[in-house]
């Protein structure tokens, strides 16, 4: 693809803009999206990874256990996935930042580690990086199925997630120190939902040189004070509960009180779920990351996020240059789902990897007129160029994706 | 309350859930016993649990730090704690469902790494907090809720799978065993490794109802004692009996996991300080410009 | 029987010991209680935290000596619970103490001097 001239405004909005200003001194490298996503962690002084090595995010695991005993870290080869993200959490209980790798058939298995950390606000990341499936499916191909999983991660309800995506080697290497700020700021796990492609190519990266002079990474701090659980509260910034000061603190499966043991009581009930819902929901300003372009004038948008975002985006250019009043929105927070960014009233095409239709369903939702949404799904290759072209062209000329082999445009 | 109770329980939790005559309080009264006598703080004994009878009715009983994790899934999180707080005491309270069923991978794989907590499997030979299942530590024939026509498949013992799994302390006693328990508690606390302590005790209300014929507390209890002895009080043999006493102790004779960390940590972090002086030393006489990394 | 520290079993004692003879194995409560040695009882606080107790019955059944009796009010729990009514008779074996699944009884060498304010802080904590 050659320069091609764009008069529309591209905008990115996230934290690293700024870091990456500010960071100058380091090193270029061209490395994977699995060494970016481990080199993350470790500057954001992640010291436990627990899991189970699982294609394409296997390489994370065998980074994990060369780089951290280099740190003073711990690598624990889990025996399950359910194993490892409890293991994660029991390790940031005691004061660790914790990390955990997966892909579609292991994140099914961590839905009750999940819930447990959700409830007693553990902070850990967990990188899913994402395949075809269901199941096994295709174990060398992109997938984008665990949408909604990401943010329904556990059962019972009450509760909200946040969910990151990235759509390059470096943003993973960015974002994932962005997600342990997170994970600190608002006590819960934080998803960082990638797929094979991100995981497995290979790009320019860059790293800074000294991690311990990142004076945007948030450092763990401990809370050994009553109450454990500010229950009925949403604020934002509470320390993580710390296991072995002898402050008495209780952990548990169940809806629990300040102190942490177990009640079975509305008001307890609508003050945990106050608090767990809404230290998300009442900050999301603190939480929108995203990318967009030429939305000043689009007639046609075309959303999507992770791998496919890169080739959508070209393809958004592509149309451009065709003559079609293109634009392209990429949310990097996939959860809480910022609705904000689909206010203007005109197209979209919501292309995903896949077939049943996720994020098009969260885009009609939060769009203006649902008839208006038009879905691209694809399975086990990007959307090329020329068909996110094609089918912007379809619906800005004749309002609809022109029948195009292996992209479904079907939702129910 | 008695004075152990006082000094380390959390009084709001007392009277505990439990039902009239469960062997979970007198189990717990003797941990106690055992963590007075070895003269520990409560802030440096953190106790751990899962689900179902011994998972919540003494739940949050201890006054100092402790867990009640998913079901069968307190020892992944104390493997990840126990690297984080490596000098603390764990004391893991679960129940046989926890640990010889739902959370058995779990516990073989803890076994297996020499992971340096106390497990406690508490064990009423079924799931009676769900009303009286049974579970792989019924034994054979009897009647529960879901074995209504006798317990047709063959149980086991954890102390056979977790001995076969790499465990350095396992013994067994039941909850007519009072003295005994906190001797073998006392002993596995001094295990820098696995210990496992497997303890049987009554269940009135639905093992002693449904199995056993009765909820009179006494009578369930003397069961438990019948069953210990492999005698009745008529002389007569008992259907089965327990192999009661210490099964297996090689105390502090394998590396513990999180020792094993973090001597492997402190090998790798002396090469790599090697090699950096090396490198230094090299760059003195060697200058291109390319530096070290 | 079980012994502590070694590996015996009680499969191993059983056919030596049932050859021949019928043996009487021990029960775990004694149905009837016998009066206290001389000498032996008197020596001992027992309180029972009365709004703890569930009514079991452990410790009376366990108790060799007529020390425990039901009490015929309920408690804040609804158990009609233990007290201590012949604190005079215990010999300070401590098996009511043992037994007790909900943390209630405390027995220790009785304290001439503050039995009685040992004995109503017993009572203040139920």
């Amino acid at each position: 693809m050659a320069t091609l001239a764009v008069s529309t405004r591209d905008g990115l909005v996230a934290p690293w803009v700024e870091w990456e200003k500010r960071c100058t001194d380091g090193r270029r490298l061209l490395e994977a999206g699995t060494y970016a996503l481990t080199e993350g962690a470790i500057a954001a002084r992640c010291r436990v990874f627990a899991g189970y090595p699982i294609t394409p995010a296997t390489d994370i695991a065998e980074y994990m256990s060369k780089r951290l005993p280099q740190v003073g870290g711990y690598y624990v080869q889990s025996e399950d996935e359910l194993a490892g993200m409890h293991a994660c959490a029991g390790a940031s209980l005691g004061g660790l930042k914790a990390m955990t790798a997966t892909s579609g058939p292991g994140y099914t298995l961590m839905h009750d580690a999940y819930g447990w950390s959700i409830t007693n606000e553990i902070p850990m990341v967990v990188v899913d990086a994402m395949r075809v499936g269901p199941i096994s499916g295709i174990t060398g191909a992109p997938g984008q199925g665990e949408f909604y999983i990401a943010r329904y991660a556990s059962h019972g309800g009450n509760f909200e997630t946040i969910v990151l995506s990235p759509s390059s080697v470096q943003e993973a290497f960015w974002l994932t120190i962005d997600a342990f700020n997170l994970a600190e700021r608002f006590r819960t796990p934080v998803t960082i939902l990638t797929d094979q492609v991100i995981s497995d190519m290979w790009e320019d990266l860059f790293i800074p040189a000294d991690y311990d002079a990142l004076d945007f990474v948030i450092p763990r701090k401990h809370n050994l004070m009553m109450p454990f659980y500010p229950v009925g509260s949403a604020d934002l910034d509470v320390p993580p509960n710390l296991i072995g000061r002898g402050t008495g603190v209780c952990v548990s499966a169940y809806t629990h009180t300040e102190e942490g043991y177990d009640i079975e009581d509305m008001a307890a009930q609508w003050a945990q779920t106050y608090r767990l819902i809404n230290k998300i929901r009442h900050h999301t300003d603190q939480l929108a990351r995203y990318e967009t372009l030429g939305l000043e004038d689009a007639e046609v948008v075309a959303v999507a996020y992770g791998a496919n975002a890169r080739t959508v985006k070209t393809g958004v250019l592509e149309a451009r240059r065709r003559g079609v009043k293109a634009g392209f929105v990429r949310p990097i927070t996939l959860w809480p789902f910022l609705d904000e960014l689909y206010e203007r009233d005109c197209r979209y095409v919501v292309c995903e990897l896949n077939y049943d239709g996720q994020l098009v369903r969260e885009v009609m939702r939060a769009a203006p007129d649902k008839k208006k949404v038009h879905f691209m799904g694809k399975s086990a290759e990007l959307h090329t160029v020329a068909e996110v072209a094609a089918g912007l062209e379809g619906v800005a000329r004749s309002n609809r994706v022109p029948e195009l082999p292996y992209i479904w445009t079907e939702v129910r | 309350m008695n004075k152990l109770a006082a000094k380390y329980l959390r009084p709001s939790q007392i009277p505990t859930k439990a039902c009239h005559g469960c062997g979970i309080g007198m189990i717990e009264n003797w941990l106690l016993q055992a963590i007075d006598e070895l003269g520990f703080k409560q802030e440096n004994v953190i106790f751990g649990t899962g689900i179902g009878c011994v998972g919540r009715q003494t739940f949050a009983t201890w006054g100092g730090d402790n867990f009640g994790a998913t079901h069968g899934r307190a020892l992944a999180v104390a493997t990840g704690l126990k690297l984080a707080q490596p000098d603390k005491k764990y004391l893991i309270v679960v129940g046989d469902g926890d640990a010889a069923s739902i959370g058995t991978s779990h516990l073989i794989h803890a076994a297996r790494r020499n992971l340096g907590v106390t497990v406690i499997c508490e064990d009423n030979m079924g799931y009676e907090s769900t009303g009286g299942q049974f579970s792989p530590t019924t034994p054979a024939n009897y009647v529960t809720n879901s074995s209504p026509y006798g317990m047709a498949e063959p149980g086991f013992d954890p102390c056979d799978v977790v001995k076969a799994a790499g465990a350095t302390f396992v013994a067994e006693t039941t909850a007519t065993q009072w003295h005994q328990t906190v001797k073998i508690v006392k002993k596995a606390l001094q295990n820098d490794g696995f210990s496992f302590v497997h303890v049987r005790f009554p269940c009135n209300e639905n093992f002693g109802a449904y199995a056993l014929g009765t909820r009179d507390t006494l009578k369930n209890l003397e069961w438990i004692y019948e069953h210990t002895q492999g005698r009745k009080p008529d002389g007569s043999e008992t259907d089965f009996t327990w192999e009661t006493g210490i099964k297996h102790d090689v105390s502090n004779s394998r590396p513990e996991f999180s020792k094993i960390m973090r001597d492997m940590n402190a090998r790798v972090r002396a090469d790599m300080a090697a090699k950096a002086a090396a490198a230094a030393g090299d760059d003195k006489t060697r200058d291109d410009g390319h530096g070290t990394h | 029987m079980s012994a502590i520290g070694g590996r015996l079993r009680t499969s191993f004692l059983l056919p030596i010991l049932s050859v021949g003879c019928k043996i009487l194995a021990m029960a775990l409560f004694k149905a009837e209680k016998k009066a206290p040695k001389a000498g032996t009882a008197g020596k001992w606080d027992v309180v029972i935290g009365e709004d703890m107790c569930k009514a079991c019955g452990f410790c009376m059944s366990v108790c060799p000596v007529p020390v425990f009796e039901y009490r015929t009010v309920t408690n804040k729990i609804g158990w009609f619970p233990m007290y201590v009514k012949h604190e005079e008779n215990c010999i300070g074996c401590m098996l009511c103490y043992q037994i007790c699944p909900d943390f209630c009884i405390d027995v220790a060498v009785r304290d001439e001097g503050r039995s009685t304010a040992r004995v109503e802080q017993g009572q203040a904590l139920t």
